[in-house]
């Protein structure tokens, strides 16, 4: 299958179901952590047709990465809860647990997610649902982080050059102090009195 | 569809053995007519195996699965050996309680992808009586199989070849239907290394929602009554393996209460998801309280609404405990029943 006609397949998924998926993916995670302190935002998308063709097409060693596509990429629908301080991200990691089956549950630190997984929609099963979304739980300095640098990493088409790597790493090691500042500053000033509990 | 290879081995009891029985195996030829059942059970095993599994991550939470690995393995080769495999780890996983079973691995190829059906049937006791020239013989039998198909338990995985993604089959327990969680610990978690891919918290959560929509959007009093009387009931279920449907199937719901939860159901397919039901979980979201005052009144309404029904005020402040209460609204029903 060329490149050409992954998009035009994935589009159809895409069109007709992904986009369904994921607002009723971010309806429902709305809805879980609706009592849950701390949370700044909960987003979910479908991943772009032209973003999935790219990925579908990449080569390892050589070779194509993905002999099936729809069936390797599991983050065509991919959602995201982003939340004040570091301390929060095991308290949202516990709910989510609760409400989704992880199939994987990773944590990629200090560059990358805080914690991301791939769980099990709440959905009932069929060819045009994907079986696993992608949920993440970020910080909001983590949030900020992960976005630029996707813009500017992931996005730029010539390599960059060793000082911009350097930037970049900079700029990640500056989000993840940021968070460790805030997080001790937070558990300095103890229980916050309105909620009753940690800030 | 067309199986193209099935394999069977007899499967003892190993989980308390100090020594593993060996495990004999054959292939079922096509000429066989067994093939024949094997092809029914095939064909049907998508539709038949209701309950959607998630293979387990391992403790670094990356979706590495023994089983996973074996299935892999053997659907890329489906030899007896490779199989063999497969049935040493599930007769590691019997119990004497489970007994001898026939284990039987069938593989084929739909829509460009391998199918692996998994299937078990205990060994069950019969008669079998011949007739002779002049005389009739019987004789007891204790390795029957196929006899009972309650007992049948089934998995089945549809993937592509190579498979670099995460994996997700469908099984069947028909002995959990019943609720007995050890005996799907048995199949799903320690044989195939899964869980129930609808957590307890996320089916029971739906349960409840579902139920408090139905008895919200009744205009039908009597369907109502019964939804809440159902909703009361449910609690009972803790623990227990159950679907939306088999709870309302076992409390003897009406046709007309069915049908309205079917309708609040936000797929039809979800009704018959299994999970362990959790009464904790069900509280968070339906739950009725009810109020009885020393002079006969019972005032009752869903427990997050109770204090917006009814207001309420304390009387004489002398801690006497004398409270009034009251409401407004429009009478829908009013009956008169036999006191206790």
């Amino acid at each position: 299958m060329s490149e050409i006609d992954v998009e035009s397949a994935y589009r159809q998924r895409y069109e007709r179901s992904l986009k369904a998926l994921a607002i009723r993916l971010e309806a429902h995670l709305c809805d879980l952590f609706d009592e849950v302190n701390h949370i700044d935002r909960i987003s979910a998308r479908a991943k772009d047709p032209r973003r999935f063709a790219e990925k579908a097409g990449k080569a390892e060693n050589g070779r194509p990465k993905y002999m099936h596509p729809f069936e390797e990429i599991q983050d065509q629908v991919g959602a995201r809860i982003t939340v004040l301080y570091e301390s929060d991200v095991p308290v949202v990691e516990e709910v989510l647990v609760r409400y989704f089956h992880p199939v994987e549950n990773l944590q990629r630190a200090p560059e990358d997610s805080a914690s991301f997984g791939y769980f099990v929609p709440d959905e009932a099963v069929s060819e045009d649902v994907p079986q696993f979304v992608e949920i993440q739980i970020k910080t909001a300095f983590q949030h900020a982080w992960s976005e630029t640098n996707h813009d500017i990493a992931y996005k730029s088409d010539a390599d960059l050059t060793p000082e911009q790597e350097r930037w970049l790493a900079f700029a990640a090691a500056q989000a993840w102090g940021a968070d460790k500042a805030i997080n001790e500053l937070v558990a300095d000033l103890g229980p916050d009195p309105e909620e009753g509990s940690t800030r | 569809m067309a199986i193209e290879t099935a394999h069977s081995y007899l499967v003892h009891p190993g989980k308390a053995a100090s020594a593993q029985p060996a495990i004999s195996a054959t292939t079922v030829s096509r000429s066989d007519r067994l093939f024949e059942l094997l092809t029914k059970i095939y064909d049907g095993a998508p539709a038949e195996c209701k309950i959607d599994i998630s293979f387990q991550a391992d403790d670094s939470g990356h979706q590495v699965n023994d089983r996973c690995s074996q299935f892999d393995i053997y659907l890329t080769k489906p030899t007896l050996a490779r199989g063999r495999a497969i049935a040493e780890e599930l007769q590691l996983v019997t119990t004497n309680r489970s007994k001898l079973g026939l284990l039987f691995l069938v593989t084929g190829t739909e829509k460009g992808q391998r199918r692996l059906v998994v299937s078990r049937f205990p060994a069950d006791e019969g008669i079998v009586a011949q007739e002779h020239k002049s005389k009739l013989s019987v004789e007891f039998i204790e390795r029957i199989f196929m006899k009972n198909s309650h007992a049948y338990k089934s998995a089945c995985c549809q993937v592509s070849l190579p498979h670099k993604g995460l994996w997700r089959g469908k099984a069947i327990d028909h002995q959990i239907s019943g609720g007995q969680k050890e005996i799907s610990d048995y199949w799903v978690r320690e044989f195939l290394l899964s869980e129930l891919s609808t957590t307890s918290a996320a089916g029971t959560r739906r349960a409840a929602k579902v139920l408090r929509e139905a008895i919200r959007s009744s205009d039908d009093l009597d369907v109502r009554q019964e939804l809440i009387a159902a909703a009361m009931l449910m609690r009972g279920q803790d623990g227990r393996v159950v679907s939306v449907r088999s709870i309302c199937s076992g409390l003897g719901l009406s046709e007309v209460a069915m049908a309205l939860i079917d309708r609040k159901m936000p797929a039809a397919d979800l009704a018959n998801e299994q999970f362990a039901f959790s009464s904790e979980e069900f509280d968070k979201h339906l739950r009725y309280r009810a109020v009885e005052l020393d002079n006969g009144a019972v005032l009752m309404a869903e427990a997050d609404r109770f204090d917006d029904v009814f207001s309420r005020e304390e009387l004489d402040g002398q801690g006497r405990g004398m409270e009034r209460f009251w409401t407004e609204g429009r009478v829908e029903d009013e009956r008169v029943r036999q006191t206790k």
